[in-house]
């Protein structure tokens, strides 16, 4: 029995040896019986009194003093509300501090749930998305930033690339938007100022498109003096080599110039192609003409449509893009080989397949393949006459059509590159654009 | 505010998913809207033709837009029969979304102009006057799309005050082409066609307008349409 019960049963007991000590001398048992558990009974609904009165107020730490089991009920309340009241103050200052943090944070945070909608975000998303504290709760954010490509990022529902757009509320500001998956069905979105990086990328773009520009015309310049100088038969033997070789670096020169231009005009057009009907299987004829026009590479081209259907696009794009890959295809093809197109629908989009049993590419090169200037052997690319640019234009062009791009391939059988085109850039004949 | 739209509190969670659906294409919708006007300024300031053609491209995706939200505010009519904020809700989403093809429309018009522009030599004011009546009227579409966003008649209600800004603007702008075309007949040519473009920004402000009473009768309950600006103020501030 712990001390707080025995002091109550004592406190019960006494009560009782009065009662019958007023018995002994004054009679009447049952009424010093009623008495004494009258007042028990009566200290007990004072306490409970007493504790209702004290949770009531709420505030108050400090619990009334009593014997016996209220006593001890007493202290356990008191301690109960001091240990809460010392987590209720760690738990606040903790928050206070998570978001001071957050909001001295540069970069703009949204909390969002499972539909979208704003649970929270910090003082720069307040800045560099134009949400306003307490009105923009609970609202979704496809509605409040509308920009275009974000909406189709929201729609794809493929997040691991961020998504630059103009800031919705500071003119002249671009943002780069990236949704991040936390917990279960909760997604936070991370808006981080990238105005700087895009005017430099713009800087870059402007300097290369220029200085391809630039370069152009004193090469065409040498190119007409290189062309007389070799008709004039006085030259002939002493410098018919150096002029032939002059002459084949000089075109090497102006097709990685045309390359770098196009690439260019890629870069800075509108974000996507236009959806005009292009007609694919005469366009794969096109590129299998040109490409054993060539001269050189295997004689076995072959074009097998399985679905006459059209892409919305843009020809001439299309066209550099697929000769592009057909070329490629031709260059690392011994003559004994075969280069075909394959071009069919399925239920996810149209596809246009190269394979050729050429040399291969290694798995390391794969994800580097369509970088510029990238070459997989440092010696290949320069005989074959490649710019190094080809690939690049190829992966702008179907950026450009939504499509991507597949490579497989094996060192020493060959190569399969897929272009896989969407069902909204599909149309089944040439009225339905 | 005193009547809360109860968008949020529907006995079938499918009807308000349906709801709020709806309400983010039209929303979505704008957006591609908006970046129309972008590009067409853009293409007008910066001389580029190809941009100001690749917009009439673009315009069929707004229509498609138009045409599928129109069916699904039909097929819910038929088969909800919303009544009070929902009802208004979906007659202001089939009102917005013709202004908002209606802007794609202009817009797809501002491009053809400005297509034509860049061929010509251009002014030494290099369109300035345009570029800032456009990025007025940009900024009215953004802050009306916004109001239907947040549902915020107030707002709603400044923004359509701006078009009388964008009016004036416009007069400002005609009278100062014609100063230019009794100097030098050989620019009547270009001047018109800057004219063209300056009535077809005036135009989307007018629809940016008639969003933002759409947004009003849609949170307010009450047609503002043709009263004025003062019963329009009053109705809005009335029952803060």
């Amino acid at each position: 029995m712990t001390p707080s019960w025995r002091q109550e049963a004592s406190v019960a007991l006494s009560l009782f040896v009065t009662a019958l000590i007023g018995w002994l001398i004054f009679h009447h048992l049952f009424a010093w019986l009623f008495a004494a558990t009258f007042v028990y009974l009566g200290w007990h609904v004072f306490n409970l009194y007493r504790l209702d009165a004290w949770i009531r107020r709420g505030r108050q730490l400090m619990t009334p003093a009593s014997l016996g089991v209220w006593g001890e009920l007493f202290n356990g309340f008191y301690r109960m509300r001091r240990r809460d009241r010392e987590r209720k103050r760690r738990i606040a200052l903790l928050l206070r501090e998570f978001r001071n943090s957050t909001s001295a944070m540069p970069d703009g945070v949204v909390l969002l749930d499972s539909l979208w909608e704003i649970i929270w975000f910090n003082d720069a998303a307040e800045r560099l998305l134009g949400l306003r504290p307490g009105q923009d709760l609970q609202r979704r954010i496809g509605n409040l930033i509308r920009h275009p490509d974000f909406v189709g990022y929201l729609r794809h529902g493929v997040f691991e690339e961020p998504v630059d757009i103009p800031a919705p509320a500071a003119p002249g500001v671009r943002v780069s938007l990236r949704i991040v998956s936390y917990g279960s069905d909760q997604r936070l979105l991370i808006a981080r100022d990238v105005t700087r990086l895009h005017r430099l990328e713009e800087m870059r773009r402007d300097f290369v498109a220029n200085a391809s520009h630039e370069l152009r015309s004193p090469l065409t310049v040498i190119g007409g003096y290189l062309d007389a100088m070799r008709a004039d038969s006085r030259l002939e033997h002493d410098w018919g080599v150096p002029l032939a070789e002059m002459e084949h670096q000089m075109q090497r020169m102006l097709a990685i110039i045309k390359d770098l231009l196009e690439l260019s005009r890629l870069e800075t057009e509108a974000r996507e192609a236009p959806f005009a009907p292009v007609d694919v299987p005469a366009l794969l004829q096109r590129v299998q003409r040109d490409a054993l026009a060539l001269g050189r590479g295997p004689r076995d081209v072959v074009v097998d449509v399985k679905d006459p259907i059209w892409v919305l696009g843009s020809e001439s794009e299309l066209f550099s893009a697929f000769s592009n890959l057909v070329f490629n295809a031709m260059r690392y093809t011994p003559d004994s080989g075969r280069v075909s197109l394959r071009w069919w629908v399925d239920e996810d989009g149209a596809r246009l397949s190269v394979t050729d049993t050429g040399v291969g590419i290694a798995p390391e090169h794969l994800p580097r393949l369509t970088e510029r200037f990238y070459r997989v052997d440092r010696s290949r690319n320069r005989d074959s006459g490649g710019t190094g640019l080809g690939l690049a234009i190829v992966k702008h062009v179907l950026q450009r059509h939504d499509a991507d791009l597949e490579v497989e391939s094996e060192p020493g059988k060959g190569s399969v590159f897929t272009c896989h085109f969407p069902m909204e850039r599909v149309a089944r004949e040439a009225r339905t654009a | 505010m005193a009547d809360k739209l109860n968008l949020t509190h529907h006995i079938s969670q499918k009807f308000n998913e349906e709801l709020e659906d709806v309400r983010n294409r039209v929303l979505a919708m704008g957006g591609l809207v908006e970046q129309q006007i972008v590009d067409a300024l853009k293409a007008l300031t910066e001389g580029d033709s190809s941009l100001g053609r690749a917009i009439e491209q673009h315009d069929y995706k707004v229509n498609q837009m138009e045409i599928s939200i129109d069916e699904e505010c039909s097929r819910i009519l038929a088969r909800r029969q919303p009544a009070a904020s929902d009802l208004r809700l979906i007659l202001a989403i089939i009102k917005t979304i013709t202004d908002l093809e209606r802007i794609g429309d202009e817009a797809e018009k501002i491009g053809r102009f400005a297509a034509r522009l860049a061929e010509q030599e251009r002014p030494t004011s290099n369109y300035r006057e345009i570029e800032h009546l456009g990025n007025h009227v940009r900024s009215m579409l953004h802050d009306a799309l916004d109001a239907f966003a947040r549902l915020d008649a107030e707002a709603a209600f400044r923004v359509a005050k701006e078009d009388e800004r964008v009016d004036g603007e416009y007069d400002a702008l005609s009278r100062q082409s014609i100063t230019f075309m009794m100097e030098d007949p050989r620019t009547i040519r270009r001047v018109l066609d800057v004219m063209w473009s300056a009535r077809a920004l005036e135009r989307i402000g007018d629809h940016a307008k008639n969003i933002c009473e759409y947004t009003i009768y849609l949170v307010r309950g009450k047609d503002v349409r043709h009263t004025g600006f003062e019963a329009m103020e009053r109705e809005v501030l009335d029952r803060r």
